[in-house]
């Protein structure tokens, strides 16, 4: 029986001069067999790859490693939270409001999406999680000290204590110029302590939640210090490093966001400080193209300039010469 | 052409360009596979038609 | 003329939903089109192998996947055998990408988007892109330095467009579930629609080239 659909397709050419490919010459090919042994294959190269390789695994940086490793960093970090200075603190949406964050021209994408995860970096990442601590009096007392004061003087406590800080012999504590830095100084210390303990990140993660299934806190509170860029930058993953190909150790990356990433290591992106907008939208607009191609005159004639389908082809061309 | 080595990965630095010796050679691979795959003669081709059509 | 049980299809228009969805399938790929066991002679070089090469890793991937998943998020990191098992899975994403991307070469190469191909184009790059989105995730479930690092990166790049408000890249059970669950129920819809259109139209045919009058 004849249905009405096969003689209708069987011999157009489309628009563009293409004809109908069932109406070339045909040969046996087995699909499901070529499939079958692909997988094989496949499975086979998995394998053996993994065997041969296997996958790289480097543990996760811990408060108390941190705190072990880099306690000033921790201090500093600590007093920078309480000032308003850390990257978190003056992120903007969707944090806080203290910034706009990044635009396109007159599109102010972040700020329109709103402070959808609102975050105090002073009260969320170093008050509260101190809170739960009862066994140090002197960091009882100083929080006591803290939550009594104005704003304007624990602002200027803490900026004062942050400046001191980063002024003082490899921003340790102990070699700090003295000044009236109010219970500051305390906070900070308690603060360390607490990370070497191991119980900061229990305090900020599952705190009113038994289930800690989010880590936005402890990870905007490890990227505030100073430690984690320093590991991934002696790892080649800094973002001016094209570090987002890269992986740890001589494992393979995602060499496939080399454009995403090469963006980052030239002007005016490398000098911008709102790269990560302007990056963003020019990846998107050139993704854009790539879905477009098939439209876009000149683009879409390259692989007719330069003939690579005369190789590909060329059994058919042998057989069919131009006219 | 700096070579960077450390533990933390071989990499090769040129300029602006900075690239894993691992991507690099994935990089490679897949583009010899490439050409590999345009140059290399097909199997199975033989001429046993010419009129039968797929329908 | 009704469609009475005459175990053929109904040639007057249907009026059921059924007999309607039979013939939308059947008009989007005719009988015999699906599987065809014969393809054009031009189908002559190895550059054709890399679209089935990269379904066939993705058949891996999802596979390996699915076994990292017995063991739970943790698992991994302290058994032997789980860390074999991510290694697998690992492998599997690479080589599923390389072969995408000669794919994908030689598409471009073969301007494989002509005679009406232009939406086959598009899924693919569509599948791609959505490849890209859901490894990602991938690398933020997987609970270790690189995840820490990735993420704390990645959130500026997506909150400076507004995209960090609801897809929050420091929430790894958010990207578990989009990595294991939502990006690739999606990518396999497009990886669907994109091998659908292929067997649709059939492979493209080499660039000037004349339909065969062979009659």
């Amino acid at each position: 029986m004849m249905t009405s659909i096969a003689p209708r397709r069987a011999t157009r050419a489309a628009r563009d001069g293409t004809p109908d490919s069932h109406g070339f010459a045909t040969r046996p090919y087995d699909l499901v067999k070529e499939f079958v042994v692909a997988l094989i294959v496949v499975t086979l190269l998995t394998v053996g790859l993994a065997a041969a390789f296997s996958s790289p695994d480097e543990k996760a940086v811990t408060m108390r490693d941190w705190a072990s490793a880099a306690p000033n960093d921790v201090v500093a970090t600590a007093a920078g939270e309480l000032a308003g200075t850390t990257k978190s603190a003056g992120f903007g949406p969707p944090y806080n409001t203290a910034a706009n964050g990044g635009s396109l021209g007159p599109l102010k994408l972040q700020k329109w999406a709103g402070v959808t995860i609102p975050l105090d970096s002073a009260q969320d990442l170093v008050l509260t999680p101190l809170a739960g601590v009862t066994d140090n009096s002197k960091l009882t007392d100083a929080l006591a000290a803290w939550q009594s004061a104005a704003a304007d003087q624990q602002t200027q406590w803490a900026t004062d204590y942050s400046d001191a800080l980063a002024k003082a012999p490899d921003g340790d504590p102990a070699g700090v110029a003295t000044g009236d830095y109010g219970p500051v100084p305390a906070i900070a210390a308690g603060f360390l302590t607490f990370a070497q303990t191991g119980g900061l990140e229990g305090a900020l993660t599952s705190s009113g939640n038994f289930y800690g299934g989010d880590q936005t806190k402890s990870l905007l509170l490890l990227a505030d210090g100073a430690y984690l860029e320093d590991q991934a930058r002696a790892r080649n993953l800094g973002g001016d490093q094209w570090g987002m190909t890269n992986e740890t150790g001589n494992y393979p990356g995602q060499p496939w966001m080399w454009l995403y990433t090469f963006w980052y290591q030239v002007p005016p992106f490398s000098t911008s400080d709102n790269a990560d907008a302007l990056v963003w939208g020019l990846m998107m607009l050139l993704t854009l193209g790539l879905v477009l191609v098939p439209f876009i005159p000149g683009l879409r004639s390259i692989p007719r300039w330069i003939p690579v389908h005369r190789l590909i082809w060329r059994d058919y061309y042998r057989e069919h010469p131009r006219r | 052409m700096v070579l960077i080595a450390d533990g933390a990965g071989r990499y090769i630095s040129s300029g602006v360009i900075q690239i894993s010796v691992t991507n690099l050679a994935i990089i490679v691979l897949m583009i010899l596979v490439f050409v590999l795959a345009v140059v290399l003669p097909f199997p199975g081709r033989h001429h046993d038609d010419s009129s039968d059509r797929d329908s | 003329m009704t469609a009475v049980d005459t175990g053929q299809p109904p040639v007057a228009t249907p009026t059921s939903w059924t007999a309607r969805l039979r013939d939308r399938i059947s008009h989007i790929v005719p009988p015999g089109q699906a599987l065809p066991d014969r393809q054009p002679a031009y189908m002559s070089s190895w550059i054709y192998v890399f679209g089935v090469l990269t379904l066939a890793a993705l058949f891996v991937v999802i596979a390996t996947g699915a076994l990292l998943a017995l063991g739970g998020v943790t698992w991994w990191h302290v058994s032997s055998l789980g860390r074999f098992v991510n290694s697998l899975h690992l492998w599997s994403v690479e080589l599923f990408f390389a072969f995408m991307v000669v794919h994908l070469w030689g598409m471009f190469w073969m301007a494989a988007w002509r005679g009406n191909r232009a939406l086959t184009w598009m899924t693919g790059v569509v599948a791609f892109l959505g490849s890209i989105g859901t490894a990602f995730t991938g690398y933020l479930s997987q609970a270790n330095f690189a995840s820490q690092w990735i993420s704390t990166q990645a959130k500026d790049g997506l909150n400076s467009v507004g995209i960090g408000a609801f897809f929050n890249v420091l929430n790894p059970a958010q990207m578990l579930l989009w990595h294991v669950m939502l990006l690739p129920l999606v990518l396999g819809v497009i990886v669907v629609l994109h091998v659908v259109l292929v067997r649709r139209h059939g492979i493209v045919p080499p660039v000037d080239a004349h339909e065969e009058t062979a009659s």
